[in-house]
């Protein structure tokens, strides 16, 4: 070993705390990029694996029935390479240790053979075809998860209108459900939705649809365009009921995927930037200070001939070493943190398996640019060291040169004790080092803000959707939209003491080129159950004529209330109305449009009919309740708004618990790492200086704060600044979360700054305290000597 | 023994040693790395006088500059400051001996860089009871017009002037200066040495200079000359020599 690096050994030894808190803040900005590009590249690969493997459709149609024969004909589209058509329904579940009724999704499977398109993936048992398979179901993943369902148990589904027993013959997942969700829903509600496959013939034949199709899956071929195949398929199957074809970014299974990978590289950048730009400025300020104390050894050095080439790489080697300190910590906590987010994704979607992918190249890429960070943290340094000669190197440095602060200028002077007059005027005299020491212990205070900006953004979207928009007990829907008087079956069912009507109708909603196919809803003009609010919030009376449809979508399609919007009607009859628009509502998962239910019901050239009804239980028959609708064969399903809430808030408060408590974790470390430091390089610049002082008969206490008011000025600045920044940067995040089937409100509540100001207030003093205890170690009898 | 609390009692006997020093010794390191700085000092010191300590490097001088200043404290010998065992004290009296009792003038001045000459001393006159005030404390010392100035803008003269009034500004019965001119020229060193002079003769504070200048050895009272750790000899001078007068 060369004898500088055994110096560099040992300098690092000497450093060894400060070292390992710049290295800790770069692993903190590594590990969230590690993590966060690790975990794109696991969901991306996984996905694209997936649907490859498994051949997910890229263009997909429902309609109301057409007959088998009309495959050929969407074969025959130019641009379509493959077709499957099968039949997928609602059905109303009796799951055995759940007291509420479920939903199930039936999907078709060929009597015979595999399915071309969105092949099922066995997880165990096996798939319900061959002959001896009459009332057998596979069951999707997440569904049996929650209710711990195996092949070989039962289950009860009201196949229209009869109630029927079926054996499980196995588990099953599919790259159309890879977010198994209700339609429409933001986030999964395993308890009461899940998917299921039978054989064709069963199914159909229940409904009778023998010989039919209800639902169409294609894939195109190479060079198709695919607007052109998805306006074809809408053509040919308009006659048959068709409700708009759409492709694979519509999907609502793909676009959740889609969504949280677009977060995710939201996250991937902003955050690690910061945290390494931290980790540059510390690495300056410990490497400039080194230099400065070791400017007579430099001297030395370059006196016996070392050349400027050879000292300045030594002082590189050493930023070195913290940089492959940083980089091992930040790739290990990486590595586990991501390991931990996947498993978190698991809640959210289901893959055959879905491992973690470490992203080799943003490694390497993250090695280099925090190394080029610390490198031109150093540079600086390491240029003034080198280019002092020798001579004038060996002599200490000129004493410092201090003026009166701005303030004491201003005329504030009189009442500052000269210890805070001390801190005043170090904090000017190094303008940049107190900026930027402040600026970090403000972006620590801000990493802070955001994961409890999302929590509290959560809680806010809880309490909106489901006590100022929803409040009703039930959500009843019927398998087919009925006549009116269905209505007063609903009020008649036990404990029901208000039933209010919806009308869904499948629409495109298209303003110039931009349009986007949702569910329309018909309510009551002022309905007290669910209601159309808007964001002051308010609730929005639904007008004779108009439409009130949501900001999002107002943004997507462009328009503004008083704009005419034009409306086409996918189900039934194909009509296209020009609509205006008459307000706009808040929402958070997907979008939404709603119509006066008479007005929607004339649009539609139909009498009064509903889709189904939302009604408020007595608690006292609620058992009654279920027990009656379990046995309604025409009801499709019954969602329970408090067991929704429920699955919401648990799925969200694992989700961001983990996040938020990853982001504290990191924030914190940022927060004691840079005041340690600070700490740390102010005691060694004023060692003399506070060594007189006790001298001359300051306490060690008194000292201390000596020390630390400079820092405690600084921080009290940082903190407002802070909130400042932390309250932009949610805003910034929550900008890229604000996605067409997620968003998020940004709510900066007055505990959330509290709490970042606590946590970076506490490891402030924490980390103070830590340096100011270094203050026993001062030698007094030093202060006496001379400086030469 | 004083309490923190409270300041240090005043002899009941004017007369009676404010330093009294029996066997003192020092030494640093154990076994074979052991090094004796000091090997077995005794002597009386008392109010009003002003002390030569005369030595060469290493003899010593400088340890027991600290042992009487309370920076450090002896292995072997008995300390005493009045009454008060000043050699077994604990650290946080020794902070308030320092605090109300003793000033010290440093060879490198030792003032906070990032405050004016006036808040240098003010900065002393907070933390102790019944202080002079800064202004006249500078005064004292001949340095009434450069109140507002910082350290980088005074000369070394200056500089341990403002160091001085900053010992002084608390009125300690000790005044301890190590080497005050050894960063001097000659005349910069007789204008400081004249505020030391005058402040011991105005003030009747105990003085004690450690120097390796035996020239200085002529304006004390007493001069105790150190080598290898021991008292090698003591001179009573009839009469101080001005400062002025001594022989440069």
């Amino acid at each position: 070993m060369l004898l500088l690096d055994r110096k560099l050994l040992r300098d690092l030894r000497a450093l060894k705390s400060q070292a390992l808190a710049v290295a800790l803040v770069m692993a903190c900005g590594l590990a969230m990029m590690i993590m966060t590009r690790s975990l794109i590249l696991s969901l991306e690969t996984t996905r694209d694996t997936y649907y490859r493997e498994h051949r997910f459709a890229e263009v997909f149609a429902r309609l109301k029935r057409a007959p088998n024969s009309v495959r050929d004909q969407l074969a025959a589209i130019p641009g379509v390479a493959t077709v499957q058509t099968g039949i997928a329904l609602q059905v109303t579940l009796d799951v055995p240790g759940l007291d509420l009724p479920a939903v199930g999704l039936l999907n078709s499977v060929p009597e015979h053979g595999a399915p071309v398109l969105n092949q099922v993936y066995l997880r165990s048992g096996r798939l319900p075809v061959g002959r001896t398979t009459r009332h057998e179901l596979a069951v999707g993943e997440a569904f049996a998860d929650v209710h711990g369902l195996r092949p070989g148990d039962t289950i009860s589904a009201v196949l229209n209108g009869t109630q029927q027993t079926f054996h499980l013959s196995g588990v099953a997942l599919s790259p159309e459900f890879v977010f198994e969700a209700p339609p429409g829903s933001a986030l999964p509600d395993n308890k009461t939705y899940g998917v299921f496959w039978m054989p064709y013939k069963e199914l159909a034949t229940a409904f009778q649809l023998y010989g039919a199709f209800n639902n169409v899956a294609l894939t195109l071929a190479p060079d198709a365009s695919e607007g052109a195949v998805i306006a074809a398929v809408d053509r040919l199957l308009a006659p048959y009921g068709g409700r708009g074809a759409f492709g694979r970014a519509n999907h609502p299974s793909h676009r959740r995927v889609d969504d949280e990978i677009r977060v995710l590289q939201g996250l991937s950048i902003a955050f690690p930037l910061v945290f390494l730009s931290v980790a540059a400025f510390m690495t300056n300020s410990v490497m400039s200070r080194q230099i400065t104390l070791q400017r007579e050894q430099i001297a030395m050095l370059k006196a016996c001939g070392f050349s400027n080439a050879q000292v300045g790489a030594h002082y590189f080697k050493f930023s070195l070493a913290i940089v492959v300190a940083g980089t091992g910590l930040g790739s290990l906590g990486g590595i586990v943190l991501g390991h931990q987010l996947v498993g978190m994704y698991h809640l959210f979607f289901r893959f055959p398996r879905l491992d973690f992918l470490l992203d080799t190249r943003v490694l390497v890429a993250a090695t280099l640019i925090s190394a080029l960070a610390a490198f031109a943290g150093v540079a600086g340094a390491v240029r003034r060291a080198v280019r002092l000669p020798p001579a004038e190197a060996m002599r200490p440095e000129a004493p410092a040169r201090y003026r009166p602060a701005l303030v004491e200028r201003l005329g504030a002077a009189r009442w500052f004790s000269p210890s805070f007059r001390m801190s005043l005027r170090n904090i000017e005299r190094r303008p940049v080092r107190s900026a930027l020491t402040c600026l970090a212990l403000a972006l620590a205070t801000a990493i802070l803000i955001v994961p409890n900006s999302f929590r509290d953004g959560i809680a806010y979207v809880i309490d909106f959707q489901w006590d100022i928009v929803q409040r009703q007990t039930v959500t009843l829907s019927l398998v087919e939209p009925g006549p009116a008087r269905a209505l007063d079956d609903f009020r008649h069912l036990p404990g029901v003491v208000l039933a209010q009507p919806f009308r869904y109708v499948p629409v495109e909603l298209r303003a110039g080129p931009v349009s986007r196919r949702i569910l329309l809803q018909g309510l009551p003009a002022r309905g007290t159950l669910s209601r159309v609010i808007d964001a002051r919030p308010q609730q929005l009376a639904l007008p004779e004529r108009g439409i009130i449809i949501s900001a999002k979508l107002a943004e997507i399609l462009r328009v503004r209330p008083g704009d005419e919007i034009i409306a086409k009607v996918l189900e039934g009859e194909e009509r296209e109305l020009a609509v205006p628009v008459a307000g706009l509502a808040e929402d958070f998962a997907g979008m939404a449009a709603y119509m006066e239910w008479h007005a929607l019901n004339r649009l539609l050239l139909e009498g009064d009919r509903i889709s189904g009804a939302h009604a408020m239980v007595a608690a006292s028959q609620w058992g009654e309740f279920l027990r009656a609708v379990k046995n309604t064969p025409r009801l499709a399903g019954c969602v329970v708004k408090t067991s929704v809430r429920e699955g919401f808030r648990q799925t969200t408060a694992e989700s961001i618990g983990l996040l938020q408590k990853i982001y504290t974790l990191f924030a914190t470390i940022v927060a004691f790492g840079i005041i340690y430091n600070s700490a740390r390089i102010s005691l060694s610049e004023r060692a003399r200086e506070l060594a007189t002082l006790r001298v001359l008969g300051f306490t060690r206490g008194e000292v201390g704060a000596v020390l630390v008011g400079e820092l405690v000025l600084l921080t009290l600045v940082a903190l407002p600044l802070g909130l400042l920044l932390g309250s932009g940067l949610a805003a910034g995040i929550i900008t890229t979360v604000n996605t067409e089937t997620v968003r998020l409100p940004l709510v900066l509540t007055p505990a959330n700054y509290a709490l970042a100001v606590l946590t970076v207030a506490l490891a402030s003093a924490l980390s103070a305290w830590f340096a100011a205890r270094k203050l026993a170690d001062i030698d007094l009898v030093s202060a006496l000597k001379a400086l030469d | 023994m004083p309490s923190v609390a409270n300041p240090l009692p005043e002899p009941a006997d004017a007369r009676a040693p404010v330093f009294r020093v029996r066997g003192l010794a020092r030494v640093y390191g154990e076994g074979t790395a052991a090094v004796t700085a000091l090997r077995g000092v005794d002597f009386d010191l008392f109010r009003s006088e002003l002390v030569v300590l005369l030595g060469a490097s290493g003899s010593g001088k400088s340890t027991l500059l600290n042992q009487l200043g309370g920076l450090d404290s002896p292995t072997h010998g008995t300390l005493h400051y009045r009454d008060w065992a000043l050699g077994t004290a604990s650290e946080p009296e020794l902070t308030q001996f320092r605090r109300h009792s003793v000033g010290f003038v440093f060879q490198a001045y030792n003032l906070i860089p990032s405050l004016t000459a006036r808040e240098n001393v003010a900065l002393i006159t907070e933390i102790c009871r019944e202080p002079m005030d800064a202004e006249e404390a500078l005064r004292l010392v001949g340095l009434g017009e450069r109140l507002d100035h910082f350290p980088a803008q005074l000369s070394g003269g200056e500089q341990q002037r403002v160091a001085i009034a900053r010992a002084i500004a608390k009125r300690p019965a000790v005044l301890l200066c190590d080497e005050p001119t050894g960063a001097l020229d000659v005349h910069t060193g007789i204008t400081v040495l004249e505020a030391i002079e005058r402040i011991n003769r105005e003030l009747g504070t105990l003085t004690v200079i450690i120097t390796h200048n035996a020239i200085l050895a002529d304006m004390a009272d007493r001069v105790f000359t150190l080598s290898d750790g021991r008292i090698i000899s003591e001179r009573r001078n009839a009469r101080r020599g001005a400062v002025g007068e001594l022989a440069w």
